[in-house]
Order: structure tokens, then C-alpha cells, then sequence
């Protein structure tokens, strides 16, 4: 999963509630901090350890397991004094079996879920510079599928869960950390299947996802630190041509392919309209008061009923603007031809789909029809377990999640010690992450994390993937620190 | 035959044959009933014996003909095996003439494309007879051709014809694929086997220079050039990404622009003397529009308009350009990430006269984006930067030698048929024998209906009637071909 954080380094100036912790750590006695950082790098080793068992266990859906690394970090977990009854790996299906983990507490409040996948997006040997299932630390970063999205964050949970199982550390609430399947699409999303076969195991007051970087750097320089609240609604569709074929050597004027790709220029062509919802109006408003100039101006006049449209205009030239304020449709695979000396029969191409809250997945299908404007291009909507549906469901929105008190003062104290004042913001996210699944059945449902990506570089699902060195141990410490803290109270 | 079918000109004659043709034509078929015979056994024994490149064995084919030849009375020294590897032999018999003129060279394959016994509602590997056709692998493409022009020598030899010219008969290996191709091979290593003035290829269209309709057939399609055949792929990379983050730069987009660029190109019209002949003949002194059109075109300069609307028949269209055409896309590699790679494959038809690396650069020329590769596909799938620069084959002239005897047997067999000069599509041994400056022809009389060409497909089939038609036909015309 991945966001479009606003590069605007202006956001930095969000109100954020006062930092109480700061002095405090820094007052502490020198013997403990020793004390404290030898067991950071303790803790730092072993999460790289874990990551690196991670990463160099496929867990693409094609010819991956994710119950082989469900398995590793059971093993672990039950090495750190986790005991039957508190861990389980299970699952609909041999190569699907996701990890549930519980940390008791002493039961004053509902337990908090933390969740991480497991799964990875598919990587080609030849499409990268190293081998993508190899974890190779090189110029400070550590490369490999899924180092960022989220074997990065796994291992970071995985590790704090067993650096404050090792300390007898007893939360005011249960922990729960599930690591899952099919996050990346494939038969069996673990965190749906979970919540319709074994919702007595992940049942929480709110849940905590770490499928997503917070921290944005641009120049090196932390801007803001995000916290999802809201997602845009996530839909594959299939286009579909099919023509009678024949024999390559006399072709006839029109073909599936010809068909199908009149049809993908008329939707990269297609002006998506701009759109804001209550999180994004907030969002422009804040932003407006601490930009100046013509940015600000743009800013507030898209706020006008009706929004001014050279204003519209001029702010979705952003891309970063664009992703935020408009649904995307973007083909991300094409098949088509069985034959180099043979027309081609069919002709597919798969649609990618972000979709603003506001909308259903069936209205999209729609809009689709009428944007690629050929009978002739059948469009079908793909379910996240791979079938292939006439119609797309009607879905419900990812609603606003409210800020709760009890979050938002641990994550702003943590983020305040660990990066000094940085603010903490909360965001709608144009990604799409397991947290629709545990908002749809009403828990507040939060997406973040504490490693810092710059946005440049950000190779998410792409050839190379990779995460600084710096940032994962940073993102370590940050974790097990906010845990301690948010589990406490 | 290479690379499958082209459905040439069939069903596109504006006159029609009369009623009477077909029952003309059963009756001509009855022929020779021991020459039927011996082509039967020639031809039961070839499709049984499995020549695919995968586990078959073309030197068997070629031994069992050689044992033929053997014990009807051909020297040894006039019956030669030989080949590259144990598996891909080839044989070349001579039957000697007079000597009046250089001799003529027979040329046809011996290996056939795969067939899965799973695939088939018969065993590929048997001939079998039923409801009037012959079913088999080969039984089109090509080994009825070699059982009809086995036959003719044999039967020339026991009859003690000397024809006027050295009648020579190659059966080849690997010209379906695989290592080996037998002409390519005689003419580097034992060109002195197979000098000849022209070469006449049994291989014709895909084993066949006849299309009926309703069994009527439609013209006889003798082919003197080939198109060349050239694979092309176009790549567009991207770094790729999450594809909640859209941006401009896409691999997809950016391919589809390439592709439809191509779609809406057409290459420059073009004639040589085979397609001026093709059209001259197709459009006789028909009254139609499109008789009409076919005039025009051949106008100096070209009627632009009625190019135009000729065009728009594929089959007309692959007569007059060279033609590319996207056969393939791929790219992506999940759901829900941009595409890294976006890749099309492009099949040209090259005319005569120009290379593959000429129309690799008119690509680049019409797509005109940096952005997008263009290399060339070998056949064996090898991709390069660079296509080859040779041109390609010109056509064969039509040589009065030939044309007249080739009309004259036409038209005993089938009275009124059109003998119409044909330039293919794809490529044959031809391309090989041309390349060397032997003059190349594709002539056999077989005749197959238009809907039902099954060459490298499954249930393999010729009608019965048409083998031995066709064996009839081979007889009288290579008789006339070398009579004088």
C-alpha cells in the first residue's frame, strides 16, 4: 500500500497537540540510556534478522507461500515465550495461512489489533538490478521485494512484540498483531477471512495498521507525519475485445488490439472530475492558511461553492493535488494474441481504479462504459479473489475515522521524541490497505508508519524496492517506543 | 508450408465457374487406376511414418522412397540420400532426359508439423478413409504432394519416358522448423545434385494451389513470389510504480499509441510483375466494379480511388503492400502496479525488394517516439537491435516454358479454370531456391475448400477425389513441361 503525501512542506505547520515528552527524555539519566541503547540494537539486530528471513521468502501469490513465513514468525514468537494458546496460524488454504498473535494485558481497556501482510506484489528477476527474494544491504539501504510494503513494518512489529513479551511488559490492553495473506489481491484476503471465520481472535477497539510509510522526506528533511483516516475505495476492472482472428498475413482493418487500444486512449484522455470530500476541504483549508501567495489563493478558491475552475485547474496540474482531489483509472496489464503469425482473437487489459469516497465500484463501471464509448469493449469488474463479475459491487465508502484522544496523544508525543516537532497530520490516503475490511465492520481503523520515505524515491510495488538502513532502525525504535506508550494507558 | 495459410483468392472470382466444372472435374479423376494405386501406397506409407521435428525421423521417409526408386529400376548413382544429421536426410532422385534443355528440379517436404494424438479424433500417424477424405498428418502439407510427385517419376521411368530435360525430385527435411532445412543444405553442399533452370515447388500454397467453393473451384493459383515474413517487437518500459499514484509517463498508454500509429499506417502501393499478373487476370474482361478497380490500379499512374477501394479486401491489400499488423500485447506484471513494460509484437508481409531492416526503420519512422524499441524477432525467437539487411526474394518471371504446358494441363482437368499467378504471403523452400537464382514455382493440383484448410491444424484432410485429380493433373502437366 502506498499514499500520495502532499510534497508540501507547509503542511509542516499543522496544528499539533503540545509535546509534553520531549524534555523529559532528554533528562533522563545517562546509565539508562546506555542501558536503553544497547537494547535498541539488540532489537535493531533482530528486526533486521527478521526482515531479512522476510524478504527471502517469496510470498508473491503466483509461486509464493505466506504461510511459510507465517510459520518463520510463529517460531520466533513462540522462541520469545509466546505460548500455544496465544498464537495460531491458519488460513483457507495451503499456501495462505495467515499469524495471529496475542499479548495479554490486564484487560482495562479492548484490545488494539495491529495488522502487517505478508504478502508481496509480483518481481521478475529480470526486471531488477539485484535478485528481488535476495535482502541485500548496499549504500544504506536494504533491497528486496517487499522491504518497504511491508515486510519492513512486519519485522518491526514481529520484534517489538517479542523485545516486550522478553521485558514482562503488561499492557493496560491485550495487543493483538496479525500478519496476513492477499493484501496484494490473490484468492484469500487474510484480514476478511479472519473477520468472517475467526473474529473472536482479532476482536479490538481499534485497529492499527502499519502498511504505510508516515514519515515524508524531501531533501532528507522530515515534513510531516501522517496518519491515514480515510481511503479511497480500490477496484480492478477487465476490458475485454474479442474478434474472429485469422491469418496474420492479410489483415483486416480493424482487430481486438486496434479495438482495445482506441478504447485505453480514450481513458487516458478521459478528464476525471475534481472532487473533495470533508477530509480533503479540511485538508485545503489548513493548507491555505500556511502556504501564501498564488498556491493559497488556488487553495482557498477551490473552496468557494462553486470552486473556481482556473483554480481547479491550476492545482490538479499537481499531480500530488490531482491524486487527491480525483478518482484514477490507469491500465496496469495488457494480454492479448495467441500466435506471433495469427490476429488475435482477444484482447484484455486490466483497469487500476482509486476511487473517492462518494462513489460505488458499479457507478465507476459505468463511468467506464461511457468514457471508452465501444460496445465492442466488454468492461467486467475482478474481485480481489481473482473472479471475474459482470457487474461490480455496490461498496460501501471507507468512512472518516474520528481522531481519537487516545491515539492521537501517544503518536504525537512518540513522533515528537523520536523526530523533534514534527507534527502529526491526519490524511486521506488515494492507497488502499487492509483497513477497509476492520472500517467496514465499524472499528476506527488507522494507517501508518514510522519509516521515512522520500517521495522521489518511493518504489513501492516497482523494480528495485528499497528502504534506508537509517530509516528501519528509526522506525524500530519509534514503534516499540509508541506501543509501550499507547499499550500503557 | 511455413507459417500456416493465407486464404488467397478464393470466393473472390467475378466469374464464376459454370455448374458443369465440378463433375468435370470427378470425372478427370479417375485417371490411371495403377498410377492411383501406387500413389496411395506411396502416400499410406509416408504419413505413417512420423517425420515431426520432435521425435519423428525424415531419413526414414527418405529411405523407404529411395527403396522405391531402387527397385524400380533408378541407377544407384541417380538416388542419393544425404544430410546434415542422422534425422534429417534428404533425398534426390534424377530422372535423365535428353538433355535438349537444363533440367527441371522437383522440390517438396518430407516433415510435417506436430500433431497430439489428444488433439486428433484420429491417430495423425495413420491414413485414414473416411466419408470421402484422406485424414493424417501431412495429408495436405505436403505428403500427398510427395506421394503424387514420386509417383510421376516412377511412372515416367516405367513407362521409359526421356523427357526433355533432367527431371530432378528433392524430398527435404526441417522445412516446418528445427535444425536442418534440406534446401538450404543441398544448395550450400551438393548444389551440382540440384542445378536446374527452374524449380518447381509442390508445396504451393500450403500443399494446394486450388480453392473451391461448394467444391466448385474457384481458380488455380500458381505462386511465383513470396512475401517475406518478419516478426517485430515493440517495447515500452517505465519505472514503473504504485498505481494509486497514476502519472502521464505510462508504459500501457504510451504502447497503444505505438500500436494504433501502426494501425492507421499503410504502407505504399506497389506491383511487380506477378501481382500486374495476378490482377490482369483476376479482373479479365469482367464488366463489375471491381474488375474495374483492378484496371485502374494497373493504370500508369495507379487510380489512387480505386486502390482505395480494393484495399479494403485483406486479400487484395496483402497483394499490393507490404502489411503490418499487432498480434500480440503484453505488459504489466500485477493489478494494482503501473506497468514497467509494455510489449507488442508486430507480423510484417514484406514485397519483393525490400529488407526486414527497411521496414524496421519505417517503423521507427511512423511511430516517431523515442520512447518505444523497435527489434526484430527471429524465427527462432532470438531478438535483435538490427533486422537483416538482405532484400527480399524478387518474384520468379513467368516463363513461356512453363505457363503454356502449366495452362494446357489446367484446363484438361479442369476446363475453363483460371490460371491466375499468385505471390504468397508467407514463406515456403522457395524463399531458398529463389535467394540462389533458380526461378520458383509453387504449382500443385490439389484443390481444398476455402473453409476447410486444416494444414498444421488438427484432423488434417484432402478429399479423395482431389488426391487423385491432383496425381492425374501432375502427371499430364510435368509430362508437358518436359515434352519438348
Amino acid at each position: 500500500m502506498r499514499q500520495a503525501h502532499t510534497v508540501k512542506a507547509a503542511a509542516l505547520a499543522l496544528r499539533a497537540a503540545a509535546l509534553g515528552g520531549l524534555w523529559l527524555t532528554m533528562l533522563a539519566g545517562a546509565q539508562a540510556v546506555a542501558a536503553g541503547a544497547a537494547a535498541q540494537q539488540a532489537s535493531d539486530a533482530l528486526a533486521h534478522d527478521i526482515l531479512k528471513q522476510l524478504v527471502e521468502i517469496n510470498t508473491t501469490d503466483s509461486v509464493g507461500s505466506v504461510s511459510t513465513a507465517a510459520e518463520a514468525m510463529a517460531q520466533r514468537l513462540r522462541a520469545a515465550g509466546f505460548t500455544a494458546a496465544d498464537l495460531a496460524v491458519l488460513g483457507p488454504e495451503e499456501r495462505k495461512k495467515n499469524l495471529v498473535v496475542r499479548l495479554r494485558g490486564s484487560g482495562a481497556h479492548k484490545p488494539v489489533l495491529l495488522l502487517g501482510h505478508l504478502d508481496v506484489v509480483e518481481a521478475r528477476r529480470e526486471d531488477w538490478s539485484t535478485d528481488p527474494f535476495a535482502f541485500i544491504e548496499k549504500d544504506g539501504y536494504f533491497y528486496g521485494r517487499g522491504t518497504l510494503d511491508m515486510k519492513g513494518p512486519d519485522a518491526i512489529m514481529v520484534a517489538s512484540l517479542m523485545r516486550l513479551k522478553r521485558e514482562g511488559f503488561r499492557p493496560a490492553r491485550d495487543v493483538i498483531l496479525a500478519l496476513t495473506a492477499d493484501e496484494e489481491g490473490g484468492c484469500c484476503n487474510g484480514v476478511q477471512w479472519l473477520l468472517d471465520n475467526h473474529r473472536e481472535l482479532i476482536d479490538a477497539e481499534l485497529v492499527l495498521n502499519q502498511d504505510d510509510y508516515s514519515v515524508q522526506l524531501v531533501n532528507g528533511r522530515p515534513l510531516f507525519f501522517s496518519v491515514d483516516a480515510i481511503e479511497k475505495a480500490y477496484a480492478d476492472y477487465q476490458l475485454e475485445v474479442t474478434s474472429p482472428g485469422g491469418h496474420s498475413s492479410e489483415p483486416s482493418a480493424d482487430n481486438a488490439i486496434l479495438t482495445l487500444t482506441r478504447g485505453l486512449n480514450r481513458l487516458g484522455d478521459y478528464p476525471f472530475p475534481f472532487e473533495l470530500n470533508s477530509v480533503t476541504r479540511e485538508y485545503y483549508r489548513r493548507m491555505a492558511d500556511i502556504e501564501s501567495g498564488p498556491l493559497a489563493a488556488d487553495m482557498r478558491a477551490v473552496l468557494e461553492v462553486p470552486p473556481d475552475p482556473r483554480a481547479v485547474a491550476r492545482l490538479s496540474a499537481d499531480p500530488v493535488q490531482y491524486w487527491e482531489t480525483h478518482t484514477t483509472c490507469v491500465p496496469t496489464r495488457l494480454e492479448a494474441g495467441h500466435a506471433n503469425n495469427a490476429l488475435p482473437q482477444r484482447a484484455q487489459a486490466v483497469v487500476n481504479c482509486r476511487i473517492l469516497p462518494g462513489h460505488s465500484r458499479r457507478e465507476i463501471q459505468q463511468l467506464l462504459r461511457s468514457v471508452l464509448a465501444d460496445a465492442a469493449i466488454a468492461v467486467r469488474y475482478i474481485a480481489s479473489d481473482g473472479r471475474v463479475l459482470a457487474q461490480a459491487p455496490e461498496q460501501p465508502p471507507f468512512p472518516p475515522q474520528p481522531l481519537l484522544p487516545e491515539l492521537m496523544k501517544p503518536l504525537e508525543r512518540v513522533v515528537g521524541e523520536v523526530w523533534p516537532n514534527l507534527k502529526v497530520i491526519p490524511y486521506l490516503t488515494p492507497g488502499a490497505s487492509d483497513s477497509a475490511h476492520t472500517a467496514a465492520v465499524g472499528w476506527p481503523s488507522y494507517t501508518f508508519a514510522g519509516l521515512a520515505v522520500d517521495p522521489s524515491d518511493d518504489r513501492e510495488h516497482g523494480r528495485d524496492e528499497r528502504l534506508g538502513v537509517e530509516s528501519f532502525y528509526r522506525g524500530n525504535e519509534f514503534f516499540y517506543r509508541f506501543l509501550k506508550v499507547f499499550a500503557d494507558r | 508450408m511455413i507459417r500456416a495459410l493465407t486464404s488467397v483468392t478464393g470466393g473472390l472470382l467475378f466469374t464464376i465457374a459454370l455448374p458443369g466444372i465440378a463433375c468435370a472435374a470427378a470425372a478427370a479423376a479417375s485417371g490411371d487406376d495403377a498410377a492411383n494405386a501406387l500413389a496411395h501406397d506411396i502416400y499410406k506409407e509416408l504419413i505413417e511414418i512420423n517425420t515431426t521435428d520432435s521425435v519423428g525421423n525424415v531419413t526414414t521417409a527418405a529411405e523407404a522412397m529411395a527403396r522405391r526408386f531402387l527397385a524400380a529400376g533408378f541407377p544407384a548413382a541417380d538416388v542419393v540420400v544425404a544430410g546434415p544429421t542422422e534425422r534429417k536426410k534428404n533425398l534426390v532422385v534424377r530422372l535423365h532426359g535428353t538433355g535438349k534443355h537444363k533440367p527441371v528440379l522437383l522440390i517438396g517436404h518430407l516433415d510435417v508439423v506436430e500433431a497430439r494424438r489428444e488433439d486428433w479424433s484420429t491417430d495423425p500417424f495413420k491414413l485414414v478413409e473416411q466419408d470421402g477424405y484422406f485424414y493424417g498428418r501431412g495429408t495436405l502439407d505436403m505428403k500427398s504432394g510427395d506421394a503424387i510427385m514420386a509417383t510421376t517419376l516412377l511412372r515416367m521411368r516405367q513407362q521409359g519416358f526421356r523427357p526433355s530435360r533432367d527431371i530432378i525430385l528433392a524430398l527435404t527435411a526441417g522445412e516446418e522448423g528445427g535444425c536442418c532445412n534440406g534446401v538450404e543444405w543441398l544448395l550450400a553442399h551438393h548444389r551440382e545434385l540440384i542445378e536446374a533452370e527452374f524449380v518447381l515447388n509442390h508445396d504451393g500454397i500450403a500443399g494446394y494451389s486450388i480453392l473451391t467453393e461448394h467444391g466448385v473451384p474457384l481458380a488455380f493459383d500458381f505462386s511465383a513470389a513470396e512475401k517475406t515474413y518478419a516478426d517485430y517487437q515493440l517495447t515500452v518500459t517505465n519505472r514503473g510504480g504504485h498505481s494509486s499514484l497514476p502519472r502521464p509517463d505510462n508504459a500501457i498508454y504510451e504502447l497503444a499509441d505505438a500500436v494504433l500509429r501502426v494501425g492507421r499506417y499503410t504502407f505504399p502501393f506497389e506491383l511487380n510483375e506477378i501481382t500486374r499478373g495476378f490482377f490482369t487476370r483476376m479482373a479479365g474482361g469482367g464488366s463489375d466494379p471491381t474488375a474495374a478497380d483492378m484496371r485502374a490500379i494497373l493504370e500508369t499512374p495507379p487510380d489512387a480511388a480505386a486502390i482505395e477501394r480494393l484495399a479494403r479486401r485483406p486479400e487484395y491489400a496483402s497483394m499490393m503492400r507490404t502489411t503490418c499488423v499487432a498480434t500480440r500485447l503484453a505488459g504489466g506484471h500485477a493489478n494494482n502496479a503501473l506497468p514497467q513494460r509494455a510489449e507488442a509484437v508486430v507480423n510484417c508481409r514484406i514485397l519483393p525488394g525490400h529488407s526486414k531492416e527497411d521496414v524496421r526503420q519505417e517503423l521507427l519512422r511512423v511511430l516517431d517516439d523515442p520512447r518505444v524499441t523497435v527489434r526484430y524477432v527471429a524465427d527462432d525467437g532470438q531478438i535483435s537491435d538490427v533486422a537483416p539487411a538482405e532484400r527480399g526474394t524478387a518474384p520468379s518471371p513467368l516463363l513461356p516454358q512453363l505457363l503454356a504446358p502449366l495452362e494446357s494441363a489446367v484446363s484438361a482437368t479442369w476446363p475453363h479454370l483460371k490460371v491466375v499467378p499468385f505471390m504468397n504471403a508467407s514463406a515456403t523452400d522457395g524463399i531458398y531456391t529463389r535467394a540462389a537464382g533458380l526461378p520458383t514455382y509453387g504449382v500443385a493440383g490439389i484443390a481444398i475448400d476455402r473453409d476447410d484448410v486444416r494444414a498444421h491444424g488438427r484432423d488434417e484432410r484432402i478429399a479423395v477425389a482431389s488426391f487423385y485429380t491432383g496425381n492425374e493433373f501432375y502427371y499430364r502437366f510435368l509430362t508437358a513441361v518436359t515434352a519438348h
